[in-house]
């Protein structure tokens, strides 16, 4: 389980104008992908084009946020100073409703009671200042 | 059968000391293994008109410059260049020095790997801990916490055992097996028996992996020399012709209708391979495969075709890739137990048993199939490779 409060500081995305949009949407409690405005295919960020067609049209659109696990994994080790006090915690890979898969952390259960197909739903919890980061709990 | 002829032949073959202390550069490491390789086919440095040379993606690329020429003393070269396709890199290699013999460009050239991940103050987690780009652009690993390899793979692991129903005693069943190798192996590091209890009893670095199911890494080096088959007849090493070789690189895409962490390009690579030798999976005797991580070994035994998929973890838990059973795999306990040097593991190995001289470990080896994968399992290739000049 998560422990933010007494977590070391936390590693800070690195923003450029591919990525912006999905962390300006955690601000507003959104969870944002991609949807090819030509051939209709949502897209996992951060796309530059449509893997599916090839269209430079990939506008960011909010999700319902609902989706399911698709896979996950439960670190038993702290590979940075600032994970130790978590340990052990969960990350994984949520597809959405929508079709695009987001890699994030689920809270709210054991992990011993993660089961890959469970429903899930999203939920922003501040992990450093001016990151509310996109978690998903069970739905 | 149908009859083809070997489109080339690896004549040399040179390793660095293993260790799991820093000993030496990365460079130092190769050079030592290039001349080694050198002296091993009966050659003297200046008989080498090619180089090729292939750094750990997550090394330095001054760690394994272009200056190795120099380093290594070789003068006069017709090819000289890095290959970088992660992990594969140690097979693909071999790939294009034979193109490279084929067309003419060079006639002998040495391909080599080295890697010194341990350094003073550095342990193996510290090296290649840092956050992986899963997900491509999006910078989102670091802030979920999302560092290092064994995760990255565990992902791939849990999707994989969820779909065939796989549980630890298959990923278990996949670390006794290539420890019972590693036993028999004099290049081996690990080098007390495993049993399932241990593999069971051992901690979880990252669930669903315990210890035993990731790789060893050491400091080390492997250089290969290849030169034309014909060529290859008259040198005083028991030549290793190539004769089927390929890549797959199937794109990750992360949405739903695709399994990036199952549907990898091993069988791309097995199927190109296979045809260009005119064999079939069923025709090989043995293969060596990079295995970072235990799952690794059951994906590439479907994916080649060697079982059905879905059908590695009952084959594994049967025994039959360990001595005595039916498909010898990993016959240097792999990279699990034996030594993890990238793509120059399944290079290296695959090389000893085709040159059939391997001693407890040997195995029957008409057909020897080496694949080394890079990325998160992205990037594959293989080759196929036989003692006799004709198949």
């Amino acid at each position: 389980m998560f422990d933010i409060e007494n977590s070391q500081g936390w590693p800070m995305p690195v923003l450029d104008d591919l990525n912006r949009p999905l962390f300006d949407g955690m601000k507003e409690g959104k969870v944002m992908v991609q949807k090819c405005d030509d051939c209709g295919t949502w897209l996992a960020p951060s796309a530059f084009i449509c893997e599916a067609c090839g269209s430079e049209n990939v506008p960011w659109v909010e999700a319902s946020g609902k989706g399911e696990l698709y896979t996950y994994v439960v670190y038993h080790r702290a590979y940075a100073p600032e994970f130790e006090s978590m340990v052990p915690y969960n990350v994984a890979l949520i597809e959405l409703e929508e079709g695009p898969r987001l890699l994030a952390n689920i809270i709210g259960i054991d992990n011993k009671d993660l089961k890959i197909g469970m429903a899930l739903k999203p939920v922003f919890r501040e992990v450093a200042p001016g990151l509310p980061l996109l978690h998903f709990e069970p739905a | 059968m149908a009859k083809t002829e070997a489109m080339s032949a690896i004549v040399g073959l040179g390793m660095s000391d293993l260790s799991r202390e820093y000993t030496h550069t990365s460079w130092q490491l190769a050079v030592i293994a290039i001349h080694r390789a050198i002296k091993d086919a009966g050659l003297n440095k200046d008989d080498i008109d090619g180089l090729l040379i292939n750094k750990s993606p997550v090394a330095s690329l001054s760690s394994l410059p272009m200056d190795l020429q120099d380093y290594a003393g070789l003068k006069d070269l017709r090819l000289n260049n890095v290959v970088e396709a992660e992990g594969s890199s140690g097979v693909q290699m071999v790939q294009q020095a034979t193109m490279a013999v084929q067309s003419g460009l060079a006639s002998t050239i040495v391909c080599v790997f080295a890697d010194a991940p341990i350094q003073p103050g550095i342990s193996t987690q510290t090296a290649f801990g840092m956050p992986l780009p899963l997900m491509g652009k999006t910078g989102i690993e670091a802030p979920t916490a999302l560092y290092g390899p064994v995760a990255a793979y565990g992902l791939g692991a849990r999707r994989y055992m969820h779909k065939y129903g796989y549980t630890e005693d298959h990923l278990g069943a996949v670390a006794v097996s290539q420890r019972q190798w590693a036993l028999k192996s004099p290049l081996a590091m690990m080098k007390k028996p495993l049993t399932m209890e241990d593999h069971h009893n051992s901690p979880y670095v990252v669930e669903p992996f315990h210890l035993f199911d990731c790789s060893f890494p050491v400091n080390g080096a492997v250089a290969v020399i290849v030169t034309s088959a014909e060529r290859a007849k008259d040198m005083p090493t028991p030549p290793v012709y190539v004769h089927g070789m390929g890549q797959g690189h199937r794109g990750v895409t992360n949405r739903r209708g695709f399994e990036p962490e199952v549907n990898v390009g091993a069988k791309l690579a097995g199927e190109r391979a296979f045809e260009m030798a005119g064999v079939t999976p069923a025709d090989i005797d043995v293969a060596e495969f990079y295995d970072a991580f235990s799952y690794c070994t059951l994906l590439q035994l479907e994916l080649y075709g060697f079982v059905p998929e879905g059908g590695a973890g009952e084959f594994v838990a049967d025994g039959q890739i360990a001595p005595g059973g039916s498909f010898p795999t990993n016959t240097g306990g792999g990279q699990l137990s034996g030594y993890y040097l990238q793509g120059g593991t399944p290079l290296s190995e695959g090389v000893m048993q085709t040159r059939g001289n391997s001693g407890e470990r040997q195995v029957k080896n008409d057909l020897v199939l080496s694949a080394a994968y890079g990325g998160r399992m992205q990037f594959h290739a293989c080759m196929i490779t036989s003692p006799h000049y004709t198949l």
